[in-house]
């Protein structure tokens, strides 16, 4: 799977790099700036892209700018946004347009390394990976002024919020030591509560439920 | 003695004094005086001669110069030239009562050319009333000279001449040489003053000039008119000498018609006395115009300067504070230091030209001493104050940058760092033999890490937040808003900001959630951002308990410091049970 890298910092840089050649995937570029990156996208049109939202010249949010023309530009690719720090606002910057292929993580999921490919996996090929930092935000933020996410129960809504992170039912059953029919029975009970329509497709699912997180 | 408050037209703030009132009355009565003699020459004139028509000019003569005269003394009650002007007219007016009062031909014998001396004197002393220069004084004492003494040849030593009560010898030579020497001194005196008025009027300002001209210009014409006349028009054209004098008479008659002139261009407007200043000293603050201003009223220089004395800069200010460079006292600019108690507190800047007399802006001086004194307290309070402000300003300034470095270098460099360093971590774990120990150990020491990172993430967060340096105000706001344990309601317009302002309106809406959450029990926050005429409108409201105070706290104190520094507002209304309202107002011209 062919991956462009777009980071500033040349050790992270590197880093990144041989993290993703040894986890299976063909770093055909790697850039320093956002114009080098989009530049290398125009030109490799690889299947996902890695980002700093920080980068020069300005060291402002010229990443995140990059990372939402490309999402625009190019359906086929998946873009994979690393920061710092995490906010919802930028989340949902990132999650409009097309659908899904789209994550957002903190720097510091990297050194998780077997979940960070796992979850660049999954945004190459349409997915999502949300923070749980940002998702805590959207769902605390949710239980406030939305009474139907604030009659579930804690149990649900940890399941909710692991949903919208973009992970499977298998992974939220290990991850909760639960069996995989008592997730799936949590989460049609949170679909109902939410009163969301049920779909076969996960990606899709993930999407309704981010939609319905960030509604107002 | 009560000072009464008459407010003139003209000047509404100065007051005319009791000692100016009577001024005002003596040259009314002079008038009177002048009129009166003019009308008796007019009722003794030989109405059928041919000499009528240049006799009627003598008592014309007198009233044109007794206006003239009286206007100047009433508009500069402390400049000579208004007396000056009057001894021209009674000079004109006793060399001309000879011709129609014959008991006083000796008196007119005498005086004779005396009004020429007097005109000489006038356009030297235009327009302070004083003779300056040596080359001026030298003149004015030499048409004197030529006109009391060498005229005297004239009737001592000729008994059929203008005077025979007079004459004490017949010496025809020594008539001849008289007139001879006064001819030639006349005109090498004519000749001197329209040299000196001529370089007067080329080195003078522009604005002099405007008030120089009409005076200078008509009298260069006239002093060369007037010895032209006798020494080569009369013999030229054979004109008999009463035409010539008629003539010159007529040619003087002008002269102060071109004073009255130069008076009304501006440069002579009326000036108050010392007494009048003394009388604005105890006018209440309200109705007292600048310091500045009263005394350009006073001296009559619009061009006056006050400047104040920095003892600890050793320099001197203007009345806006700004340093001023200390000119030499020259021949234009005067200066006169001002002392209060021995201390030097400040110095009158004057046109030498407009104000003759050092002496009376020493007075006004010493009569403005405490006033300039107290004005000079405050232009220093005013320069301290700005120069505190700059210092506040820069100290926020710098405080800003130096949490955007700091937030800055943590990014590049010790958070990397912590990614890599659990990075290295978590390879170590894979290596190591699964079930080992050491597998175990490796993976707690890079979830230690990642803690770590967690708590520098929330370090960074509070020097200085994220979105703020990638966004700018209304994103880090939003972040703010979607942490918030209680619902929080914003709406935000979003502007380019200076960084500041920014910072400092993000830090206002900050320390307005953290109370809000810690203190007020609120369940609903709404927060604002809005601009209206270059003001930012930061507002945070809470349905809380209320009771929030700014003085209470070191959070809230802090931000209206800052506030206040960039010269904004801030208040707050939080009445008990009542929720609480913080509305802060800063001006963020770009």
């Amino acid at each position: 799977m062919r991956v462009v890298i777009g980071e500033d910092e040349a050790l992270l840089r590197r880093g990144l790099h041989l993290l993703l050649e040894e986890g299976g995937f063909d770093v055909v570029a790697s850039t320093g700036d956002a114009a080098g990156l989009e530049a290398a996208v125009e030109e490799h049109r690889p299947e996902l892209v890695v980002t700093d939202i920080r980068m020069p010249p300005t060291h402002t949010d010229e990443g995140l700018v990059a990372a939402v023309g490309i999402r625009e530009r190019y359906p086929g690719t998946g873009v994979m946004v690393l920061s710092q720090y995490v906010q919802r606002g930028y989340a949902v910057e990132l999650l409009s347009g097309r659908n899904g292929g789209v994550g957002y993580l903190l720097k510091q999921r990297i050194a998780a390394v077997d979940t960070f490919l796992d979850d660049l996996r999954r945004v190459a090929a349409g997915g999502t990976a949300l923070d749980p930092d940002v998702v805590a935000v959207m769902v605390a933020r949710a239980r406030l002024s939305d009474s139907a996410v604030g009659s579930l129960t804690p149990r649900q809504r940890e399941v909710l919020a692991l949903m919208a992170e973009g992970r499977s039912n298998a992974w939220i059953a290990s991850a909760l030591f639960l069996t995989e029919k008592a997730v799936v029975q949590h989460t049609s009970r949170i679909y109902d509560a939410l009163d969301l329509p049920v779909d076969s497709d996960a990606h899709r699912r993930v999407l309704a439920v981010l939609r319905y997180l960030n509604r107002t | 003695m009560p000072v009464t408050r008459r407010r003139t037209a003209l000047h509404p703030a100065v007051t005319r004094s009791t000692l100016a009132r009577s001024l005002d009355r003596a040259l009314l009565s002079l008038l009177v005086a002048g009129v009166l003699f003019a009308l008796l020459q007019f009722a003794l004139i030989p109405y059928g001669s041919p000499e009528a028509p240049i006799l009627l000019l003598f008592p014309v003569d007198l009233l044109i110069y007794l206006a003239a005269g009286l206007l100047a003394w009433y508009r500069r009650p402390s400049n000579r030239l208004g007396p000056l002007i009057l001894a021209a007219g009674g000079s004109v007016f006793l060399s001309g009562i000879g011709t129609t009062l014959p008991p006083l031909v000796p008196i007119a014998a005498v005086a004779a050319t005396l009004p020429l001396a007097l005109v000489v004197h006038l356009l030297h002393a235009f327009p302070s009333g004083r003779i300056r220069g040596r080359v001026s004084r030298t003149t004015v004492a030499a048409a004197y000279v030529t006109a009391l003494l060498l005229q005297a040849p004239a009737y001592l030593f000729d008994p059929t001449g203008p005077a025979p009560q007079l004459s004490v010898a017949d010496v025809p030579w020594g008539v001849a040489a008289g007139s001879a020497v006064q001819g030639i001194a006349g005109v090498a005196i004519m000749i001197t003053t329209a040299v000196v008025l001529a370089h007067r009027l080329l080195v003078a300002h522009r604005d002099q000039r405007r008030v120089l001209v009409p005076l200078y210009g008509y009298g260069i014409v006239t002093v060369l008119f007037l010895p032209l006349s006798t020494h080569l028009l009369a013999p030229a054209f054979g004109l008999p000498s009463a035409i010539v004098g008629g003539l010159q008479l007529f040619a003087v008659t002008l002269v102060p018609i071109a004073i009255a002139l130069g008076m009304l261009r501006g440069g002579f407007a009326r000036t108050g006395e010392l007494e009048e200043l003394g009388t604005w000293l105890g006018a209440s603050g309200a109705e007292r115009p600048a310091l500045t201003a009263a005394l350009t009223s006073t001296l009559g220089d619009p061009s006056l300067e006050v400047w104040f004395w920095m003892p600890q800069r050793e320099t001197y200010v203007d009345v806006q504070g700004d340093p001023v460079a200390e000119p030499s006292a020259s021949a234009r600019r005067g200066i006169e230091v001002v002392e209060l108690d021995g201390r030097r507190i400040g110095a009158i800047v004057y046109d030498a030209n407009i104000v003759g007399e050092a002496e009376l802006v020493r007075t006004a001086g010493r009569v403005l001493a405490i006033a300039l004194d107290r004005e000079r307290l405050t232009a220093e309070l005013m320069a301290s104050r700005r120069a505190l402000q700059f210092s506040r300003e820069r100290l926020v300034g710098a405080a800003d940058s130096e949490r955007r470095r700091i937030a800055q270098d943590l990014h590049d460099s010790l958070q990397m760092q912590l990614v890599l360093l659990a990075l290295e971590a978590q390879q170590l774990a894979k290596g190591a033999d699964p079930s080992g120990a050491m597998a175990e150990r490796a993976t707690e020491l890079r979830k230690g890490i990642d803690a770590a990172a967690a708590e520098l993430r929330q370090i960074v967060h509070a020097v200085m937040p994220a979105a703020l340096v990638e966004r700018g105000l209304a994103a880090a706001v939003q972040d703010l808003a979607d942490r918030m344990p209680i619902p929080t309601f914003v709406e935000l317009e979003s502007r380019t900001l200076p960084p500041a302002v920014e910072s400092t309106a993000y830090f206002v809406v900050a320390e307005a959630l953290t109370n809000a959450v810690k203190h007020s029990e609120a369940t609903r926050i709404s927060v604002r951002l809005a601009h209206r005429n270059d003001v930012l409108h930061v507002g945070v409201r809470d349905d809380g308990v209320g009771g929030a105070l700014l003085n209470r706290g070191a959070g809230l104190r802090g931000i209206a410091d800052r506030v206040d520094v960039l010269e904004g507002s801030i208040t707050i209304e939080s009445p008990p049970g009542g929720g609480t309202d913080i509305h802060a107002e800063v001006p963020c011209v770009l």
